[in-house]
């Protein structure tokens, strides 16, 4: 536990601060601003941190609420974000351009806001639920909103003429969270918990495949 | 009349023979009945094999006549039976009678009559193979047997269907000769028991009217009787992997088959779609697998994927496994794993290991992040030492023993999921010997050996320290403190005022061992003397058994060798707060950490409010019995002890303190009983205590001129004061609030430093910032002043004080302590 928070501590200082390479202005410039590659190097470590809390988080509650419950057989049915048609491979990640690409990782961002907060609240009435599933509920929400921020930096610095439109899916599962039947309240925590690991992963890999892209030319 | 008509005939075909005989051409030949034959006995066929034709077209004629009777018919049906066959009908037969058959053969040069037939209805019959056999094997019971099934034969005549067939059943394995004939009976299917497992079989039947003959065999039927025969168990999925993070593979594990050939089938569907799809390559990666190429590979989705095991008994379905690709990833192992060894500037050869990813993974784009692990042993080593070094492909490793010859794999993972791949094939490394390293080496045994020595010369030393010194270096007697002079103090020059104070000599001297031991005993007598001039004498002398001494820190006290080990091992207990300890009275007492907080902090509190009864409540009270705890000294004043011993605390020895009964006692007698040597940690946490309490006697001491046994730790106070009455009083430069303090004197262990002298009979001593110092003798008066220090810094023994008479842990280097000290925690 202790050894979670000092990691965490020190991710945080790395990526909130960036304090390891902090641009060189050139004297007087009135553009001085934090380059396009260090921005993507902290959205990438934030989101990988997001996916590493969330996974956690996922594989806590399933250990913990999940076991011998069938859960996974019923969590086919997707996610609220599985309207957003996000790439399935390394093809169509690769084939779709990059701006629309970005704005999808938006999209998905922008649509786990609110899921995330429901979800940092519903998780205290959780019964017995243990201080470290509560904790990343609420990191996850924070550090999810700091991407997003970093992220709508990175698509402004990109000079899109269209930024984002607005792209998000409507999440509609706070009533499940709050269902008085057990078994049905653990399986809509569960099924959120598993989406949120699968679309926090999927940006991950979606931002290390375009800083690959944007920053190193393919060449990682 | 027979006679007559056959003998007509044969003049007729007398006669054709000669006719033909001209021409070439001649009369038929003789035609034969084959057989006559029913099927049922209600009807009957004949049959003949025509003889020559005789070169002219030829007809056949079948005539016949009954027994009994002259009229000779011919045949009622050519056709029914087929060719050269004449059919009898129902009407035609009669059983009762014999039937006299001839075949005529005609054509135009003559005609010829086969041999005639006699035909008896009855005897004749036999009817035709029976029809429609089909086999199966059937399981009842785990018992598996042969269900044989026909139909009886047909008939021409479909209204004659009532007869009853009798049954002959046959069967052998395939490629056997011989035949098991089984009787059926009339029914027309038959269970056959207890055939053999995995064998063919070939089974005909026939059937027999009541009378007449068996059937021809009907025709054969073959089938294969399974082995065990059952539907195949439940496959088992092992597990799906994904090599690159782009395809992906599942393995399954089949059951028993159940004895019959099982063909497998692997189905899937996707998150959210109802549709099945079967395997799309069951050969790519061998059998019992099913290879997902790139096409049918989806990320962030679940597949749910079965495998179906059939065969002709049956089939059954594995449990269902739910894969989603991005958790299943496995990499291959790193390649092209280069060894080198470099030197770097001072020449010590370190490894340098690079490596690249699995060829399949195309970390390039992003898409798959790979993280690397190595992991390297000396060849002959059992422990693998693991490095795990991320990202990066490659790694410099130092410190590697000479003249060793390494083992180094390497493995790699996905970064948030998935597994570690395989270790790497084995690379080897040979460290080269270095002779500067093994130099190196020699000498740091050399070295290490050398200060193992040092540390045994030392230890015995401590153990054995004042004799050795005192053998070693005699000692000088100190001056009087008579002769100390004044201005000189005032200075606070230590080494001259040390000079004055005539000890010179460094280390202590076996004079100064005397001259302790006779001040014990002066001591003693004084006790004795004083007691009784207590206030509150009666409790306080009840508190000091004598007989404690031999046990007590008192008996400690008395052998400085015992006292130093003491001393020395509660040093080395949290040796951290120690440092800090040492830090803290160095730098800056008013911010002096830990215990010395605490214990300044307590000694300012008691000092400000001096006895008063708010103060009076935290110590303990003077009535409390010789046994009670010394937690109650803990309680308010040492709140670090207490937390860092409560656990202990039970077994400290009784700390008393004879302060209590308002601002009536001043001469509160600290009694420290400690039964066992081991409980160094209590002793050390009771002397702390005494300390504070110490400090606080002395306070009270100041103003009455009482002779206050616990001022005789400080001898040369005690010798002034016999004559002049004065106190020793610790004060602190820095210390601007109180107006004294005392304070556990810090690394510098003497307060030797004269600050100033108050009211004539007030001797106010600093601290020597000086780490090392010589000895001091502060005793000039009584000439027993142990307040030995020792320069020997890597000895770091603890220095138990001459000041408010504590054993203080002292991290720095004495291992000598003034015995004086002590006494009054003892007493």
């Amino acid at each position: 536990g202790l050894l979670l928070v000092a990691l965490l501590v020190s991710n945080m200082l790395l990526t909130k601060e960036g304090v390891t390479s902090l641009p060189i202005c050139p004297n007087g410039s009135i553009n001085c601003q934090v380059s396009l590659e260090e921005l993507f190097d902290r959205a990438v470590k934030l989101s990988h941190y997001i996916h590493s809390l969330s996974s956690e988080m996922f594989n806590e509650f399933d250990e913990r609420y999940a076991q011998g419950r069938g859960f996974i057989a019923k969590a086919v049915n997707g996610c609220h974000t599985s309207s957003l048609t996000t790439p399935e491979d390394k093809e169509q990640a690769q084939q779709i351009h990059h701006e629309d690409l970005l704005n999808l990782v938006l999209g998905v961002l922008r649509s786990w806001n609110d899921p995330l907060i429901h979800l940092a609240s519903e998780v205290q009435r959780i019964k017995e639920a243990p201080e470290t599933i509560l904790w990343k509920a609420v990191e996850i929400e924070e550090q999810n909103k700091r991407l997003l921020e970093g992220m709508e930096r990175i698509v402004g610095r990109l000079h899109f003429g269209d930024i984002g439109n607005d792209i998000s899916s409507q999440w509609e599962g706070l009533p499940s969270l709050q269902l008085a039947d057990e078994d049905s309240r653990l399986f809509a925590f569960y099924n959120l918990l598993h989406c949120l690991r699968r679309d926090s992963h999927k940006i991950d890999n979606y931002l290390k495949l375009l800083k690959c892209r944007l920053i190193h030319d393919n060449n990682c | 009349m027979k006679q007559g008509f056959v003998s007509s005939l044969q003049i007729i075909l007398q006669l054709a023979l000669t006719t033909t005989g001209l021409t070439g051409q001649s009369y038929p030949g003789k035609p034969t009945i084959i057989k006559c034959r029913s099927l049922e006995k209600e009807t009957f066929s004949c049959w003949w094999k025509p003889g020559s034709d005789g070169g002219l077209p030829t007809n056949y004629t079948l005539f016949y006549s009954k027994d009994s009777e002259e009229k000779v018919y011919e045949c009622p049906d050519y056709q029914a039976s087929g060719p050269n066959s004449c059919y009898f009908d129902k009407n035609h037969t009669n059983p009762w009678r014999t039937y006299i058959i001839t075949v005529m053969a005609t054509n135009e040069i003559g005609s010829n009559s086969s041999d005639p037939q006699y035909v008896d209805v009855t005897s004749i019959v036999q009817p035709d193979a029976p029809v429609n056999l089909s086999l199966e094997t059937k399981t009842s019971a785990s018992i598996t047997y042969l269900w044989a099934k026909w139909s009886p034969p047909p008939l021409a005549d479909v209204s004659s269907n009532s007869h009853v067939y009798h049954y002959e059943l046959r069967l052998k394995p395939e490629e056997k000769e011989e035949w098991e004939t089984i009787s059926v009976g009339v029914q027309t299917h038959y269970k056959v028991t207890g055939p053999q497992a995995g064998v063919k079989y070939v089974v005909q039947v026939r059937c027999m009217l009541d009378i007449g003959e068996w059937s021809e065999w009907s025709s054969e039927r073959h089938i294969q009787i399974p082995n065990g025969g059952s539907p195949p168990e439940k496959p088992t999925i092992i597990k799906c992997r994904s090599p690159e993070k782009e395809t992906f593979t599942c393995w399954w594990k089949p059951a028993s088959d159940g004895g019959h050939p099982t063909n497998h089938t692997l189905l899937y569907s996707k998150e959210g779609e109802e549709k099945v799809y079967e395997c799309p390559d069951y050969k790519t990666a061998g059998p019992n697998s099913c290879y997902f190429d790139k096409k049918h590979t989806s990320f962030w989705t679940i597949y749910n994927i079965t495998v179906r095991a059939t065969n002709e008994m049956g089939s059954n379905v594995s449990d269902p496994h739910y894969v989603d690709v991005t958790y299943i990833v496995q990499p291959d192992p790193p390649v092209n794993i280069t060894l080198e060894l470099k030197k770097s500037v001072n020449r010590k050869p370190y490894l340098v290991l690079t490596w690249s990813p699995p060829p399949l993974a195309d970390v390039r784009s992003g898409w798959l992040t790979l993280e690397y692990e190595l992991r390297l042993k000396p060849e002959e080593g059992e422990e693998w030492e693991t490095i795990f070094v991320g990202q990066q492909t490659q790694c410099k490793m130092f410190s590697l023993n000479p003249g060793k010859r390494y083992i180094v794999q390497i493995h790699c993972k996905p970064d948030h999921h998935g597994s570690w791949s395989e270790w790497s094939p084995e690379m080897y490394i040979q460290i080269p010997t270095d002779f500067r390293v093994k130099d190196m080496v020699v000498w740091i045994i050399v070295g290490v050996l050398s200060s193992l020595i040092c540390l045994i010369m030392s230890w015995t030393m401590i153990l054995k320290g004042y004799r050795m010194m005192a053998f070693i270096l005699p000692p000088v007697p100190g001056p009087k403190i008579k002769g100390v002079d004044t201005h000189l103090l005032e200075t606070g020059k230590s080494e001259e005022l040390l000079s004055a104070l005539g000890c010179h000599g460094f280390p202590p001297t076996s004079d100064c061992e005397e001259l302790l031991i006779e001040y014990l005993e002066v001591e003693d007598s004084e006790d004795q003397q004083l007691m009784p001039s207590h206030d509150t004498p009666s409790k306080n002398t009840k508190m000091i058994p004598k007989e404690t001494d031999s046990d007590s820190g008192r008996g400690s006290c008395d052998s400085p060798s015992l006292l130093s080990e003491k001393c020395r091992e509660s040093r080395a207990l949290p040796s951290a707060l120690q440092t800090q300890d040492v830090r803290a009275v160095q730098e800056n007492p008013g911010a002096k950490r830990s215990r010395e907080t605490q214990c300044t902090a307590s000694e300012q509190n008691t000092l400000l409010f001096n006895s008063e009864t708010a103060k009076s409540s935290t110590w303990p009270a003077a009535q409390l019995p010789n046994n009670h705890l010394p937690m109650f000294a803990y309680h308010s004043t040492v709140e670090a002890h207490k937390i860092v011993l409560s656990t202990t605390n039970v077994n400290v020895s009784p700390v008393l303190v004879g302060n209590e009964e308002k601002h009536q006692s001043q001469y509160p007698i600290i009694e420290t009983v400690h039964d066992n040597m081991e409980k160094q940690r209590e002793i050390e946490n009771s002397k702390t205590d005494q300390t504070t309490v110490q400090v606080k006697q002395n306070r009270h001491s100041d103003k009455p001129p009482f002779l206050n046994p616990k001022l005789m730790d400080y001898v040369e106070v005690h010798k002034v004061r016999q004559d002049e009455e004065p106190t020793v009083l610790l004060k602190h430069k820095e210390n601007n609030r109180k107006t004294e303090k005392y304070t556990v004197p810090g690394t510098s262990k003497e307060y030797t430093k004269v600050s100033t002298v108050v009211d004539h009979n007030i001797l106010v001593l600093m601290p020597d910032s000086r780490i090392q110092h010589t000895p001091v003798s502060q005793e000039p008066a009584m000439e027993t002043s142990q307040n030995v220090q020792q320069g020997q810094a890597e000895k770091n023994m603890s220095y138990c004080l001459t000041f408010p008479s504590n054993c203080k842990r002292e991290p720095s280097g004495s291992e000598y302590m003034d015995p004086s000290s002590f006494m009054p925690s003892f007493k």
